[in-house]
């Protein structure tokens, strides 16, 4: 029971980690921006490709994958939502121009690694299996958990004590406000995509370190759990992404616990469902009114 | 000939049935994803439902599933709506998605549907039998677009307050929407179904959501083909790519991921621009029409239409509008002054039906304050707003259409079977539209979106929406901010015209001159409350209002001062 709750916990930061970029995204700009997922996964496999090329450190790794990350981000925003700006049907089009911009990235990566999952080689990141209570954990797990803790409180500090940070939360008031007072719209944004990427690779790096291996649906089996977590925390609430993705992680393993595996996922979504219907602004969120 | 390519062929049509259960939800602006869990639930239940031999020796099971299949699709999506219709945008569309994922748990986890394994049935769909359902939705979708109920659904996905104060029943639309895509949509599991011979939960998956949002997008959805061009493209691409020796497994998916992107950014209205050809411009309708003269007399002068008592609204702790008590009177214009913030606009959607009140009652044209708007725009209530609400995707002379939705009876049905009652009807309503068109002088602009008018023009239209709904009681929010001083005085001499034809008018202006000019009686607001009440000039030179409206000091009579 309580070693369920433990990987719930652990399974839960990867789903904040992964939340958190998503929401950032949607928080700052309305944007829901569907090639996250294959971001993710591309994090994955060019951390997987950069610690085989030049068996650099975990501690190395993370902050070469978030820097290619913050470069994606970048991309991704001139690619798909730039170009959309102002146009009437502006939300629907970044939908689908960004489910095709996930789809170019994929089929990249399928073009540089084949179709073959990759793996970490087995001696990378020697693991170590400790036993608290009880509860085995590895230091994978605990590595995994430690550091979204801190790049999660990272993030907040950044959004709420920095300069960067007032800015988004300015334009995410009001666009055009900012930009009347001095605020660098087009760099906020671009900063923002590169913030949500760089998160969304390290989170795809650090899965694919417990996991040992990546596979081309690694985003998409997280894409769902995603949704259901920035819905639960409150559409672009930070804090409530976080809590969202730990309380939907002891979820599943309870589920897991109780019933069955195959049930695992019934869960993320009946609470969806029902939070959506019962309390659309999430269990932590609060939504603005949109004046009449 | 099309040996060979019996099984593209059918893919296409399948995959346009698919894109058409996108299709209704998008025209009507919802962004609606579970129909993957309206094709699953239909497609177990027809196969299972439906014997699988022919039945009574030569009606394939197909036949009887297809009937079955969008019933059920239907009754799913009727069930589901009533909860997740209240959503709206991202959270609509989330919660729909969480739908469809939890019919596929379930699926995979019942043992009436044999789980993962899935079923197996015999292989009844021919692509001729796939084409005809194709054009048979083509056809259903073609007649619909200029249709009384097709005019309702671009006027809900534009904008939904606007829509309802013209009278259309905003959550009936998305729920007949709704329940079409649920419709369609198990229409195509069925398919599917008995074209591939077999039936797994994975089918119904969220890839196939983004499949047919992608199809519906690509093909355009405000053009009824658009979903079969669509499909066509998506399935050519890599048919073209293999044909030309490019069969590395990457290069598909790459291929077509840059050119949905490339007709995403570079072809805003999805493939059906590059095929629809320039409407004409409209026509002025021909002369033999009186429509003028067939609609409902107005009610006679002096009569009240309008009273109510007691009238709040409340925000948290502020009092928007305190106890105002009104009446209204058929054939009087009436003005209603105050400072900004004094609580007008509240009032008037109070009386429109756009905000309930706090507190109060009473009745408008017999519909009691609290109904919803259509409620009112179908007793004869019609507005503009403050900040324009026009229909942005539409012309000029369907938004004025739009404005007929009241009077003019639903075409439809009939439209589709050619009855030339409907044909008639709506001529009617064109006549109607044009009519107002002149009525303001945007006659020469009505093939034009409303973005390219000038901002008094965009005020006109608005007004020439509202009036086409031949309303008893017409309410201008601030008609004339942003008009210049001969527009005002234009629009003065259009009011008094439309109170010397019997309609009642309820204006809300800062145009002072405009007010003396056109109203007979003015109502002047301040704080959420009425402070003075009565002949126009009188109520002008009353010193409380002088002090409330003006400044105590500007009491110099400003003619178009904007507080």
């Amino acid at each position: 029971m309580l070693q369920q709750l433990a990987n719930g916990v652990f399974a839960g930061s990867i789903y904040a980690l992964f939340a958190i970029g998503f929401t950032l995204v949607f928080g700052v700009l309305r944007h829901l921006n569907l090639a996250h997922p294959a971001v993710f996964t591309a994090g994955a496999f060019v951390g997987i490709e950069v610690a085989a090329r030049t068996a650099i450190p975990v501690w190395i790794l993370l902050p070469v994958v978030a820097l290619f990350g913050a470069l994606a981000g970048v991309l991704v925003e001139r690619i798909a939502f730039r170009p959309l700006r102002g146009r009437d049907d502006e939300h629907f089009a970044g939908l689908i121009s960004s489910v095709a911009l996930g789809g170019i990235v994929i089929a990249l990566l399928q073009a540089r690694y084949g179709t073959e999952p990759q793996s970490f080689a087995m001696d990378y990141f020697p693991d170590r299996l400790f036993e608290v209570a009880g509860v085995r954990v590895t230091l994978t797990q605990l590595v995994t958990l430690g550091l979204a803790l801190v790049l999660m409180v990272g993030l907040a500090w950044l959004v709420s004590a920095t300069p960067l940070g007032r800015s988004m939360r300015a334009v995410a008031e009001n666009p055009t406000a900012a930009k009347v007072l001095g605020v660098n719209v087009g760099r906020v944004t671009a900063g923002t995509y590169a913030l949500s990427s760089a998160l969304g690779t390290v989170a795809g790096a650090l899965l694919a370190l417990n996991l040992g291996q990546a596979g081309r649906d690694l985003g998409a089996s997280i894409e769902l759990v995603g949704f259901a977590v920035i819905i639960l925390g409150g559409l672009g609430s930070l804090w409530g992404a976080m809590a969202a993705g730990v309380v939907l992680g002891i979820a599943e393993a309870l589920t897991i616990h109780l019933f069955d595996s195959t049930w695992k996922s019934m869960v993320a979504f009946a609470l969806l469902f029902a939070v959506l219907v019962l309390r659309p602004r999430g269990l932590f969120g609060h939504v603005k009114v949109r004046e009449v | 000939m099309l040996e060979g390519y019996n099984t593209i062929i059918t893919v296409i049509a399948l995959g346009a049935i698919l894109a058409y259960s996108f299709h209704v939800v998008l025209m009507a602006g919802q962004l609606s994803l579970g129909q993957a869990g309206f094709a699953s639930l239909a497609a177990y239940t027809s196969t299972l439902v439906v014997p699988a031999e022919p039945i009574a020796g030569s009606i394939s099971p197909v036949v009887v599933g297809l009937p079955v299949g969008a019933a059920v699709g239907a009754a799913a999506a009727f069930v589901v709506g009533l909860p997740v219709l209240r959503l709206r945008g991202v959270f609509l569309a989330i919660a729909t998605i969480a739908f469809g994922e939890m019919v596929r748990v379930v699926v995979n986890n019942a043992e009436w549907t044999n789980g993962a394994l899935g079923l197996r049935v015999d292989k009844w769909v021919t692509f001729d039998f796939a084409w005809i359902i194709v054009a048979v939705l083509a056809y259903l979708f073609w007649r619909l677009g200029p249709s009384r109920s097709g005019r309702a659904f671009a006027a809900v996905r534009e904008d939904e307050l606007a829509a309802g104060s013209m009278g259309v029943d905003v959550v009936r639309t998305r729920m007949a929407s709704f329940i079409a895509s649920g419709a369609i949509a198990g229409v195509y599991g069925v398919l599917f179904a008995y074209f591939f011979g077999r039936l797994t939960p994975a089918t119904f998956d969220f890839s196939l959501t983004v499949n047919g949002l992608v199809t519906a997008v690509l093909g355009g959805y405000l053009v009824f083909f658009g979903p079969v061009l669509g499909a066509g493209f998506l399935t050519a691409v890599p048919e073209v790519q293999k044909a030309l020796g490019l069969e590395a497994g990457w290069i598909h998916p790459l291929v077509t991921g840059a050119l949905l992107l490339a007709v995403i950014l570079f072809l805003p209205g999805g493939l059906s621009t590059l095929f629809s050809r320039m409407r004409p411009a409209p026509r002025r309708p021909g002369p033999d029409y009186a429509p003028l003269d067939a609609l409902d007399p107005l009610p006679d002068r002096g009569t009240p239409i309008a009273e109510v008592r007691g009238l709040a609204k409340r925000y948290g702790a502020v009092d928007a509008v305190r106890g105002v008590d009104l009446e209204i009177r058929s054939g009087e214009v009436l003005g209603i002054i105050g400072p900004n913030g004094a609580g007008k606009t509240t009032l008037v959607n109070m009386i429109s039906g756009l905000e309930p009140p706090t507190a109060g009652e009473g009745t408008i044209l017999g519909v009691p304050l609290g109904s919803r708007p259509h409620r009112f725009a179908q007793a004869g209530v019609s507005r503009t707003f403050q900040h324009s609400k026009l229909f942005e995707r539409l012309t000029v002379l369907d938004n004025v259409l739009v404005g007929t939705h009241v009077v003019s009876r639903p075409t439809y049905l009939r439209r589709l079977a050619w009855l030339p009652s409907a044909r008639r009807d709506e001529r009617r309503a064109l006549a109607l539209a044009w009519a107002q068109l002149e009525r303001v002088g945007l006659a020469d602009r009505a093939g034009l979106r409303p973005g390219a008018l000038s901002y008094g023009d965009r005020r006109r239209l608005e007004i020439a929406r509202a009036l086409a709904a031949h309303p008893t009681l017409l309410i201008l929010d601030e008609p004339a901010a942003g008009m210049n001083h001969v527009e005002a005085a234009e629009l003065a001499s259009l009011i008094r015209g439309l109170a010397d034809d019997g309609v009642t008018v309820l204006f809300i202006e800062h145009n002072v001159k405009m007010v003396l000019e056109a109203c007979t009686r003015l109502v002047v607001l301040d704080f959420g409350a009425v402070i003075a009440e009565g002949e126009p000039r009188e109520v002008a030179a009353d010193p409380r209002v002088v002090e409330a409206y003006l400044g105590a000091e500007a009491a110099d009579d400003e003619e178009t001062e904007h507080v």
